[in-house]
């Protein structure tokens, strides 16, 4: 499951809806232009704006409970990590973005519709 | 940064998301947040915005969070920083503690740990500020022992007159937290002088050029105290045909003083606490927040802390006001004042009411330290008054005095004390005019009591029944039980004769002095003046002899 819905029912019941809708909201923006970030530097081998995205996109993704998509990142953000293959590690993030984007965007339904 | 002022913090980070969260987490803890997304843009904030507290992530775009730390320390930030660091970036949040961060929260973090780490660095912030301060003013070692010396010869402070021991505490605490936004918490007995005492803190803070706001919370219909406390808008209910302002924003830059905050409704406590806490509130019927700089000085004659136990006080409510707590003494517990308090009204409404009164009789002094003031001050200020305006003077008589006060003691038993009283010396200081009694033999021992009425066998020595052993070199020390010889055959007397020959030998053994002869038999003063008038009044010792 993309995002822990334990933690995500925790950060729902410590904000107001309003506010809990703007955090995916940001959360969707922030998560999408990361993905593209470390497509570019992977395909530009950018190493360390590989990681230097990764980081980010690992922070946002562990804000909203996104599990998968965090552990993913903080393994190829880490200096002493050897990414044999930045291109396939960045087609695999961006298919956890975009599972994890699904599951987002039902929550924002889902609270939106309150 | 203090519990009653919510702080501000700025929040470096460059992920919208994560920056909005921990913005929503702090706002909602009370404090004032601003986001930074780059290090220059954390740098410029600072400098301008001067937050108490720094929640840093360490990656940032331009340059990294220990660089930006460096730069903040060299350019005289001293805010609390706390890094957010993921698990794996464990030894930069390491190394930033190194470098002068106070503490680290590894994300994801949620409300409650933020919330903890955050209160926790503000507050040893605000501990390192008062040690500093501190250790600043024992550098003023010489200035401020001269000040004390000033303050313990001083008769009266602030509007209060009293030398006594309790009374120079409450003069230490007054003097102490006027010049902190500390919030002050004010107990005593109706007629103590509470909102003297919150003058008095307005007047010598920093904030004495701005408003004081008394609201009594006890005389205000429960339906309308929201409305005088943070006003209301035109329509926000039937009557409300203009906006009206409430004591909160009348109190701005200024002190607000909740009087009997015992007797607010708790559904009212509930919105003072949130006041309190972040300084905001709307006023009734309006969705708009305000924010004022108010200093809370509340009061109330109740123990707060029963008040709280039976849940009628909120202790969320009661922590928030309760930082420094002032507990001024009833009257009973400085009898010692009651002449200086009586003399100082007497000069006082003399000169109102143009009459000529110089100063009270032995006897009606006396009867002054015999009452046990249930009404304390105001019912002494009051007493003094009515003599004032029913009398010519120039001196008042004991005939002048009112009911009940020329009853001496017999009135209901006083309240008990709302709170333990600040702990001070057993010192009890010789009252101006101790009252006389007639000439008693002091020269030599064993001491005959001093107003031989009726033959009586002397007391401090054989062969009363029960004896003190001697003790010549310190008389006053208590006797300790094991001292006490018994002799079985001697006659035994009534223990009120028992107690009354006791007095009179210790007032003998002290030559008359009431205060000293109080102090070792370890009871207040006025009860031996009260005790006295009621002997003379039933024959059982002379009518007094004037000084």
């Amino acid at each position: 499951m993309p995002v822990d819905p334990v933690f995500a029912a925790d950060l729902a019941r410590d904000l107001d809806p309003e506010d809990y809708a703007r955090v995916l909201r940001l959360f969707r923006q922030d998560v999408v232009q990361l993905s593209e970030t470390i497509t570019r530097a992977a395909a530009a081998g950018d190493d360390t704006g590989f990681r230097r995205a990764a980081h980010g996109l690992a922070g946002a993704a562990g804000a909203v409970g996104a599990k998968a998509l965090e552990t993913a990142c903080r393994i190829v953000m880490s200096p002493r990590a050897v990414i044999a293959d930045p291109n396939a590690s960045a087609r695999e993030i961006a298919d956890l973005v975009a599972a994890t984007l699904l599951d987002i965007t039902a929550a924002l339904a889902r609270v939106e519709g309150q | 940064m203090s519990e009653d002022a919510p702080g501000r913090v700025l929040i470096v980070e460059d992920q919208q998301a994560q920056a909005e969260l921990a913005r929503l987490f702090i706002g909602g803890l009370g404090y004032e947040a601003r986001i930074a997304s780059s290090a220059a843009q954390a740098h410029d904030i600072a400098l301008e915005w001067r937050p108490d507290g720094i929640l840093l992530d360490i990656e940032l775009p331009d340059y990294n969070g220990l660089e930006l730390l460096s730069r903040l320390r060299a350019a005289g930030v001293d805010a609390v920083v706390v890094v957010v660091t993921a698990s794996a970036s464990m030894e930069l949040a390491k190394q930033a503690i190194r470098a002068g961060a106070e503490d680290y929260v590894v994300k994801p973090y949620n409300r409650d740990r933020l919330g903890v780490t955050l209160r926790n660095a503000l507050e040893k912030r605000t501990l390192s500020r008062t040690r500093r301060a501190l250790e600043s003013a024992l550098d003023d070692t010489q200035t401020r022992l001269e000040a004390a010396k000033a303050q313990l010869g001083k008769t009266s402070y602030a509007g209060f007159v009293g030398a006594s021991p309790k009374m120079r505490a409450v003069y230490d605490t007054l003097q102490g937290v006027a010049a902190s936004k500390a919030s002050v918490f004010i107990t005593g007995e109706s007629g103590t002088g509470k909102e003297l005492a919150a003058e008095a803190l307005h007047k010598m803070s920093p904030r004495t050029n701005r408003t004081f706001v008394p609201l009594n919370c006890g005389a205000i219909p429960r339906d309308l105290l929201e409305s005088e406390v943070f006003g209301h808008i035109k329509g926000a209910f039937t009557g409300a045909t203009t906006d009206r302002v409430g004591a909160a924003k009348l109190a701005d830059g200024g002190t607000l003083f909740l009087d009997e905050i015992g007797e607010m409704p708790l559904e009212m406590q509930v919105k003072l606490l949130r006041f309190v806490q972040t300084g905001t509130f709307s006023p009734v019927g309006s969705s708009k927040l305000e924010k004022v700089d108010v200093r809370f000085v509340c009061a109330t004659n109740r123990d707060p802390l029963l008040e709280v136990e039976a849940g009628r006080f909120r202790e969320d409510l009661y922590y928030r006001l309760y930082v420094v707590p002032l507990e001024l003494p009833p009257l009973r517990d400085r009898s010692e004042d009651v002449l200086l308090l009586a003399r100082h009204f007497l000069a006082q409404f003399a000169r109102e009411e143009r009459k000529g009164f110089t100063g009270f009789s032995a006897e009606a002094e006396m009867m002054l330290l015999a009452y046990p003031w249930p009404g304390n001050v105001r019912q002494l200020q009051n007493v003094v008054r009515n003599i004032v305006v029913l009398n010519a003077g120039p001196v008042v008589e004991a005939g002048m005095i009112p009911a009940p006060v020329n009853r001496g003691g017999a009135v209901p038993p006083p309240r008990p004390a709302l709170v333990a009283a600040p702990v001070v010396a057993p010192v009890v200081p010789p009252v101006a005019a101790p009252i006389v009694i007639p000439p008693a033999p002091v020269a030599e021992e064993p001491v005959a009591p001093p107003l031989p009425v009726e033959p009586v066998a002397p007391v401090l020595v054989a062969p009363a029944p029960v004896v003190f052993a001697p003790a010549p070199a310190a008389p006053a020390a208590p006797a300790p039980a094991a001292t006490l010889r018994v002799d079985p055959e001697q006659e035994i007397l009534p223990l009120a004769e028992m107690e009354r020959r006791m007095v009179l030998a210790a007032l003998a053994r002290t030559g008359n002095d009431i205060p000293r002869a109080a102090s070792l038999l370890e009871v207040n003063p006025s009860t031996i003046y009260r005790k006295m008038l009621q002997w003379r009044k039933d024959g059982l010792i002379p009518a007094e002899s004037r000084r």
